[in-house]
């Protein structure tokens, strides 16, 4: 019995400690934020930037408060994301781990070369970059952004990059660029990829109406100097074109798979064409996309869009909501200005890209029985660019907010 | 102690749906992916109505010889020897599909979740828990499972609801996927994924009475089936045509990129437990039947000893696959392929026999 238990005794101090094998103490650790790709000047070499977040900035833990900074900036050139992490080990004091990594900035030249999607596959294969990291185009170089990255109030990295990614995409100016989605429409190869285009510097301001700008182009005063807007397009994972906020948000309107909440844009002012009239747009089905395909003449693309929208502001005091007639011109105006900027932008795609950056590739596959004929019809070389495409615009309700009718302009100074 | 069995009808269910529904959750998907892509769904469904009517003859002839499990049952219409030898033929494929198993369990573990423990270590732990559960007796098995059973169905609930909002339906179109030439053939050869289904009815008398036992086999495999479509369906839509081929651990992957809500984001450790849990309970099982068809074919009634001397043979055997992608898409593969005429056509010879003897007019 005494020998019995002796050995048990011996088998589960065996057993028990092997456990610790991968022990990782969270005080060991440091949590890389961000990671900025670069192209190294060596050739196939790539600068690596960590963004490692610094856990006692912020935590409740430090009420006194520390003076040091909400997180550490380290590069390194080398091969991979993860045999770059143990280099970096010479000077960080931690194991550096990528299990809590929210986006992957990427710089706009390393974008558009054609070794990019080698980078990004090395990172997708670790088991520690999930798919729900966000991809972000940086213009200029992934570690210039990372370091100008200097957000006012949200300091904490993770929690900034959470907040504004979520805002920008719901409100349409980004798209929706995980990893998932990346890999997904890339290896498909049929559609564009879309993903958030972002700039620390500020360029020459752009000009155009509250959304046609690009990252950097926002003429603002204040803030952080960081600016999330528009989208960079990726073909066959290389980056060719940017959109602007304004034709990113027609694409997540059209984008069935895209999720766009609300938001607030301005429209012409159909009775004093120099005013503008602010409208809230919100949509709540998806578009509904039909394909007809046909074999050897152009297929037909027919996509309807129900939307609804809220009329926020009219500058021109002209009294839209009493008046039927016009109502119906005000409606008119939004629908054909939707149509027509809609218009362009599928021309665009068509002429220039080649292949939509819609996913609608995904409709037009239950025409085919198996992936050979659907891939020998040839989505973004046959059937996009020589399809008839008719997007129509319907709009369910016309509110006008909280106010029945402006103050007219004329009695007040009367 | 096999002929007093005192198990009944929802422990078989639990037993069988956690002993097959956990192909939900290995890399059985990306394995039926390789050939037929996004089709890939619809192998299972092709692969189950193919071994349908062998597993139902076969279930129609141990309910005519009445409280014999499946050796038994060979021998009885075979003969002794004949019997035995097609028996042992049986074992071979099942102690090796739980060899190759194992070591794919084993990979997963540590690729995911311990990347820097040896293979060694992890695969004798996680044997050695299994042989310890199974040295308990079928009937501890049996509670347990059934125990485990709606928490473990809880949480692959949970992945379903989390995920649904990134499935895709359109993706599963083109319907056929590569071809349906192809989902025809991979339907055929790898019916053998629902071996279990057979594997199970070497208890055949562990339950009180064997109408019990019928009744939890057929629940049991129509819950496991439905699961795994439902489950493989998912992966379909989540992962586009070429995506699947190249993801290794689907069911991983997606506990990986679930989030609940904005501020839980890395939650995948709470579902490798119950994943983890599941896939002891999937061993203990595997490694009970596999002693109980050996015991059953050379009649040694006091197997369970020999659970010990199997545990460390299925090691051993696990641990000469170079890597877990070669023991994967090659071996496992040929597994599927030689089991699946092998599981078809038992039954059929059987029921001829039997039928030739004489021995069903009764």
């Amino acid at each position: 019995m005494r020998k019995k238990n002796i050995f048990l005794i011996c088998i589960f101090i065996m057993v028990f400690p092997s456990g610790c094998n991968d022990r990782q103490e969270l005080e060991q650790q440091s949590y890389v934020v961000a990671i900025g790709v670069d192209k190294a000047e060596e050739e196939d070499k790539y600068d690596f930037t960590y963004q490692i977040a610094n856990p006692e900035v912020g935590s409740s833990s430090s009420q006194g408060g520390t003076n040091e900074p909400p997180s550490e900036i380290v590069t390194i050139t080398g091969n991979d994301v993860l045999t770059a992490t143990y280099t970096a080990n010479a000077f960080v004091s931690k194991k550096i781990t990528l299990d809590h990594t929210k986006v992957i900035i990427v710089s706009e030249e390393l974008a558009r070369d054609e070794n990019f999607l080698r980078v990004l596959q090395a990172a997708a294969r670790t088991p520690q970059i999930r798919r729900g990291v966000e991809l972000i185009v940086s213009k200029e170089k992934a570690r210039e952004f990372i370091q100008l990255n200097k957000p006012v109030t949200e300091t904490r990295p993770h929690k900034y990059f959470l907040s504004i990614l979520n805002r920008v995409t719901r409100s349409g100016l980004s798209p929706n660029s995980e990893l998932h989605r990346f890999f997904q429409i890339t290896e498909g190869d049929a559609d564009l990829f879309l993903s958030t285009y972002a700039s620390a510097i500020p360029s020459e301001e752009g000009e155009g109406n509250e959304d046609e700008y690009l990252a950097g182009q926002i003429p603002k005063l204040g803030g952080s100097p960081t600016q999330f807007m528009g989208a960079a397009v990726f073909k066959e994972g290389i980056m060719i074109d940017t959109l602007n906020g304004h034709e990113t948000r027609l694409v997540n309107i059209l984008d069935p798979t895209m999720d766009i909440e609300n938001f607030i844009t301005t429209f012409k002012d159909p009775i004093e064409p120099k005013f503008r009239v602010s409208i809230g747009y919100s949509q709540d089905k998806d578009p509904n996309i039909s394909i007809t395909y046909n074999k050897d003449k152009p297929s037909l693309i027919e996509v309807t869009v129900d939307f609804k929208a809220e009329v926020i502001a009219i500058p021109s005091l002209v009294d839209y909501s009493q008046n039927p007639d016009y109502q119906k011109r005000l409606i008119n105006q939004i629908i054909s200005e939707l149509e027509e900027q809609t218009n362009k932008l599928i021309e665009k795609s068509q002429k220039e890209y080649g292949t939509d950056p819609f996913y609608w590739s995904l409709f037009v596959r239950k025409h085919f029985l198996d992936v050979k004929a659907y891939e020998k019809a040839d989505w973004n070389k046959v059937i996009y660019p020589n399809a008839k495409i008719k997007v129509r615009y319907n709009l369910q309700n016309l509110e006008f907010g909280k106010m029945l009718n402006d103050t007219s302009l004329e009695e007040v100074r009367d | 102690m096999l002929n007093n069995g005192s198990l009944k009808t929802r422990e078989i269910v639990a037993i069988l749906s956690l002993f097959l529904g956990m192909k939900l959750a290995d890399s059985t998907p990306s394995l039926l992916a390789q050939k037929s892509q996004n089709g890939f769904w619809l192998v299972p469904i092709l692969s189950f109505f193919i071994l349908l009517p062998s597993f139902l003859l076969i279930m129609y002839l141990l309910k005519k010889y009445k409280d014999k499990n499946l050796i038994e049952l060979m021998e009885a219409i075979l003969g002794k020897w004949f019997g035995k030898a097609l028996g042992l033929l049986f074992f071979t494929f099942v102690f090796l599909s739980l060899s190759l198993d194992s070591r794919n369990y084993v990979e997963q573990i540590k690729i995911l979740y311990f990347p820097e423990s040896p293979t060694k270590v992890i695969f004798f732990i996680f044997i050695g828990i299994a042989f310890f559960g199974a040295k308990k007796g079928i009937e501890v098995i049996g509670y347990t499972s059934w125990i485990a059973f709606p928490l473990i169905k809880f949480s692959v609930t949970l992945v379903f609801l989390l995920i649904f909002g990134k499935i895709i339906i359109q993706r599963i179109f083109p319907i056929f996927g590569s071809g349906i030439d192809i989902l025809m053939l991979e339907g055929l050869q790898k019916a053998s994924i629902f071996s279990e289904i057979f594997i199970i009815l070497i208890a055949y008398t562990a339950t009180k009475e064997t109408k019990k036992f019928r009744h939890g086999v057929y629940l049991g495999s129509i819950f496991a089936f439905l699961e795994i479509i439902l489950f493989y369906f998912i992966y379909t839509t989540v992962f586009d045509y070429n995506s699947i081929q190249k993801v290794a651990f689907p069911f991983h992957d997606i506990t990986q990129y679930i989030q609940f809500g904005e501020f839980f984001t890395n939650i995948e450790t709470i579902f490798m437990v119950f994943w983890l849990f599941a896939a002891y309970l999937r061993f203990i099982i595997f490694l009970y039947l596999i002693t109980m068809i050996f015991g059953a074919i050379f009649e040694i009634k006091k197997f369970e000893p020999l659970l010990l001397p199997f545990s460390f043979l299925s090691i051993m055997i696990g641990l000469l696959p170079l890597n877990s992608i070669s023991n994967e898409l090659f071996l496992r593969e040929t597994l599927f392929m030689i089991m699946s005429p092998f599981l078809i056509l038992l039954p059929v010879l059987l029921w001829i026999v039997a039928l030739s003897k004489g021995e069903l007019r009764s």
